[in-house]
């Protein structure tokens, strides 16, 4: 279908045939709400020649009373909610291309540089635009957690999504860090204290092991319970804090063959976590200071810090 | 030979033989394989006291000589290692290892072969049992035979060998230690050349008691023997018994002991890691390969689990079931210790050595950078190993740690080279906006690392204790010559006022400053053995990786 009919010029000559069609169109519309193409209105209205019909479809587009898509097979129109038909109402042209980019960005937003470049306006049309939407309340901007000095826009009743806002750690850009020690601290408290029952009762090693076992879905059962947390928590929240305990040596992983439709499977397996003790004590390097010293490269005999005139030695000795 | 194991074993040296041997040593050390003459010339000592020096430490095994570089006719030429002479410094381990499975008398055995370095075995039982007897009671006296059981018994389980024989060297007369073995000279008849000696292990009697008529008890020596006793002790005794074995000489042997240091630290580790059982289990299959082992294997040989249920100690009455159950999570556990190697049998298991030895060096790193830098490094630290590869953002998101504090540690981390930066590019101009930064650790390079600080801390608190005492030796001259002043007046029979007239000489505070020195100089001790099982760990950890 050639785009023809859009870029054609108004002709003044048929303003009362051009308010028949548009109202024709409207109502054509109304029927097919999810769009009609122009191969549509040619069948209703025969007679109409191209021109005309462009006409009338560029003084709907331009009312803001129809929305243009576009398809696979071609172009279409449908009927513009008249809800956010009154919203543009006073904003021109361009706003109305901005708020159109904004929209689409969906509830990731959009930075204002990609911004102008899908819309090639300048920076400074932009800017303005872009203050007269906030202020009518269209369009809010919300603070990358990424990079904290980039702002990204979306719609104003729009979720931002998670990658926006980092998820369950941040509130407020800021990383919760006394927030997850707590749920760390709790979810190793289970797994301890759910190995030391397995432990004490004495079974043969087999059962003991596997009773001390735990499932991503039981810790996160038994924290939801807890409800220390405001925030809702899905399983693979709990999954990056267990993964955290296993970088702490305090908790080892498996994972299992599960049927699908056990609770708490993904994708027919699932994911054990068990409390585990250290390999082996301290090792005897830091019991000593020079292990733990700070300045223990510039130690040397006879040197302004040595063995022989060591405070750390001389503490560790009276201790 | 790095610079800090250049120092340690210079300390080492002083402290066990002096400061001319010191000398000659470090100067052995740093410079390979010399002759005598180079060796006077450089370290400008007198030539006797070059021999001297030179024959102790050929003497303790620290030093081999062998014939020169340009052929059967040149200067003999004589080399030191540093391995040999840090282990000096787990004297202490050796000695408590041999009280733990032999009791009393293997204790001294090891004591005096560590001290003469190699004896034959008759002059060995004789001083031991020489030395039991004077600390039993009155009238009783410890019997030959039971010290050359022991001996025996020390042979059989290899923690003793003989010395490979020197065919160079000139015979030594049958006494022990003092006589000082007149060292080749140049010019003697040569041994076959060959650069690398044969090791006691390749010599077919390696372990093989030899024949000796030892009959007789212990002699328990008088106490007014005790002054002659001590200045005779350093003159050559001339013993006119002869008991069959001249020119054999034992001396221990290290390996044998390090391998059971290996094994104890495995078994440990099961312990912790698992429970009592598990670690009983893994000692019987370690105790089963003791001698089918090579020093150097990957794993011990596959046992079958009906070996292993036979051989278990028989306090441990599990069920067959039971021992399966055990063995099966022993395999599945990620540290790996077991490995299961066939299904013959019941199932054939192997113990993993070396990677038992790469799990336990890795947790000894993750301890240091723990008790150093603090938990949250530690988690870095643990995360970097896992992932071997991973971008600064990664490594912030995966460990839970804000973003500021993470990099502050990671920074830390890197200054102390505990963690290695990789650029990867994406231009080949290596700019920087256009690079990739990944953090890593490799485990091998770091340990080295470590080993070499374990030999500077070491290093420095052998320091420590040397200046602890030569800052208080006045107070400790003093102190033993009032200890000798008692001494005489109670053999003496004195009054008890007059003795505590004599301990009156001390004041209080100075006793108070002797305890605390006491207790120092004890502290500093203990904290060297337990640097040295740190040292242990890693340097095992390190010889497994060259030979595999």
């Amino acid at each position: 279908m050639s785009e023809g009919p859009h870029l054609l010029n108004q002709n003044f000559n048929c303003v009362c045939v051009c308010v028949c069609v548009c109202v024709r169109i409207k109502e054509l519309c109304q029927q097919f709400p999810h769009g009609i193409t122009d191969q549509v209105i040619q069948n209703d209205m025969p007679h109409l020649e191209p021109q005309q019909r462009a006409m009338a479809i560029n003084k709907l587009l331009s009312l803001g009373q129809l929305d243009l898509l576009r398809n696979s097979s071609g172009l279409l129109y449908r009927m513009k909610d008249i809800q956010s038909t009154s919203k543009m109402k006073g904003s021109d042209n361009q706003e109305k291309l901005v708020y159109q980019i904004i929209e689409d960005a969906g509830n990731k937003g959009i930075w204002s540089r990609d911004i102008r470049f899908k819309s090639n306006l300048p920076l400074t049309e932009i800017n303005k635009i872009l203050k007269s939407l906030e202020s009518k309340k269209l369009i809010k901007a919300v603070k990358s957690v990424a990079a904290s000095k980039k702002k990204v826009y979306m719609l104003y009743n729009l979720q931002p999504d998670r990658s926006v806002t980092g998820g369950a750690w941040y509130s407020d850009q800021d990383f919760e860090s006394e927030f997850v020690e707590v749920l760390n601290q709790q979810c190793f408290k289970f797994l301890q204290s759910k190995a030391e029952a397995a432990r004490d009762s004495k079974q043969s090693p087999m059962v003991q092991r596997n009773s001390s076992f735990a499932t991503s879905h039981e810790v996160w059962k038994y924290i939801c319970e807890l409800g220390i947390s405001k925030v809702d928590l899905s399983m693979d929240d709990i999954e990056t804090i267990l993964n955290t305990l296993i970088y702490d040596g305090k908790v080892e992983m498996t994972v299992i063959a599960a049927k699908e439709g056990t609770v708490g499977s993904v994708d027919g397996q699932m994911k054990l976590y068990r409390g585990v003790n250290p390999v082996i004590q301290p090792t005897g390097l830091v019991r000593t200071p020079c292990g733990l010293c700070p300045v223990f490269d510039d130690c040397h005999d006879g040197g302004e810090i040595s063995p022989s005139n060591c405070i750390y030695m001389t503490e560790w000795l009276d201790f | 030979m790095t610079a800090q194991e250049v120092r340690l074993c210079g300390l080492l040296l002083r402290e066990h033989f002096g400061e001319v041997v010191e000398k000659v040593g470090r100067h052995l050390i740093r410079s390979g394989a010399q002759n005598l003459r180079t060796l006077l010339h450089e370290t400008g000592i007198s030539i006797d006291l070059v021999k001297k020096s030179l024959c102790v430490l050929v003497q303790h095994g620290v030093c081999v000589f062998s014939s020169g570089r340009k052929g059967p006719g040149s200067p003999t030429e004589y080399r030191t290692s540093c391995d040999r002479i840090l282990r000096i410094l787990r004297y202490p381990r050796y000695i408590y290892t041999a009280k733990t499975l032999y009791g009393d008398t293997g204790e001294l055995i090891i004591e005096e072969l560590l001290q003469r370095g190699d004896m034959t075995m008759s002059s060995t039982v004789k001083t031991v049992a020489d030395r039991l007897t004077q600390n039993m009671e009155e009238g009783r006296s410890m019997d030959y035979s039971e010290v050359s059981s022991a001996f025996s018994k020390l042979v059989e389980t290899h923690f003793l060998q003989r010395c490979p024989p020197m065919a160079a060297a000139a015979t030594k007369n049958g006494a022990a230690s003092a006589t000082p073995a007149t060292p080749a000279t140049p010019g003697t008849p040569a041994a076959p050349v060959s650069t690398t000696l044969p090791t006691p292990e390749s010599f077919p009697d390696c372990y093989r008691v030899p024949h000796v008529t030892l009959i007789g008890k212990g002699k328990r020596r008088l106490s007014n023997e005790d002054g002659e006793d001590q200045r005779s002790a350093k003159r050559a005794k001339i013993d006119s018994e002869t008991h069959g074995d001249e020119g054999i000489y034992w001396q221990v042997n290290f390996e044998r002991f390090h391998l059971h240091f290996r094994d104890q630290a495995i078994i440990s580790a099961v312990a912790n890691k698992l429970d009592q059982t598990s670690s009983e289990i893994v000692r019987t299959m370690l105790r089963m390969s003791e001698v089918t082992t090579s020093p150097t294997a990957t794993c011990t040989k596959p046992l079958s689990a009906n070996e292993i249920f036979r051989s278990l100690p028989s306090s441990y009455n599990i069920a067959r079931p039971i021992l399966d159950q055990y063995l099966t999570l022993l395999v599945d556990d990620p540290m790996e210790f077991v490995g299961k190697a066939g299904e013959s049998g019941g199932g054939m298991y192997v113990v993993n050595l070396h990677r038992a030895l790469a799990n336990l060096a890795r947790a000894t790193l993750e301890s240091v950078v723990q008790e150093r830098f603090g938990s949250r490094s530690a988690r870095i630290f643990r995360l970097l190993l896992r992932k071997r590869h991973l971008e600064q953002k990664q490594v912030e998101d995966f460990a839970m740690i804000p973003a500021k504090e993470a990099k502050d540690m990671l920074y830390t981390l890197l200054s102390q080279n505990l963690v290695q930066l990789q650029e990867i590019p994406k231009t080949p101009d290596y700019a920087p906006s256009r690079t990739f930064y990944l953090y890593t650790v490799n485990q091998l390079p770091t340990a080295r690392m470590l080993l070499q600080n374990c030999y500077k801390t070491v290093a420095n608190l052998i320091e420590r204790r040397l200046f602890e005492s030569k800052e208080s030796k006045r107070l400790l001259e003093k102190s033993q010559r009032i200890e000798a002043i008692l001494a005489s007046l109670q053999a003496s029979g004195a009054e008890p006022e007059q003795l505590t007239e004599v301990e009156e000489m001390i004041t209080a505070p100075e006793k108070q400053q002797l305890e605390s020195l006491r207790l120092h100089i004890n502290k500093l001790d203990s904290a060297e053995n337990q640097v040295d099982e740190t040292i242990f760990l890693l340097e095992s950890y390190i010889n497994s990786t060259v030979t595999s």
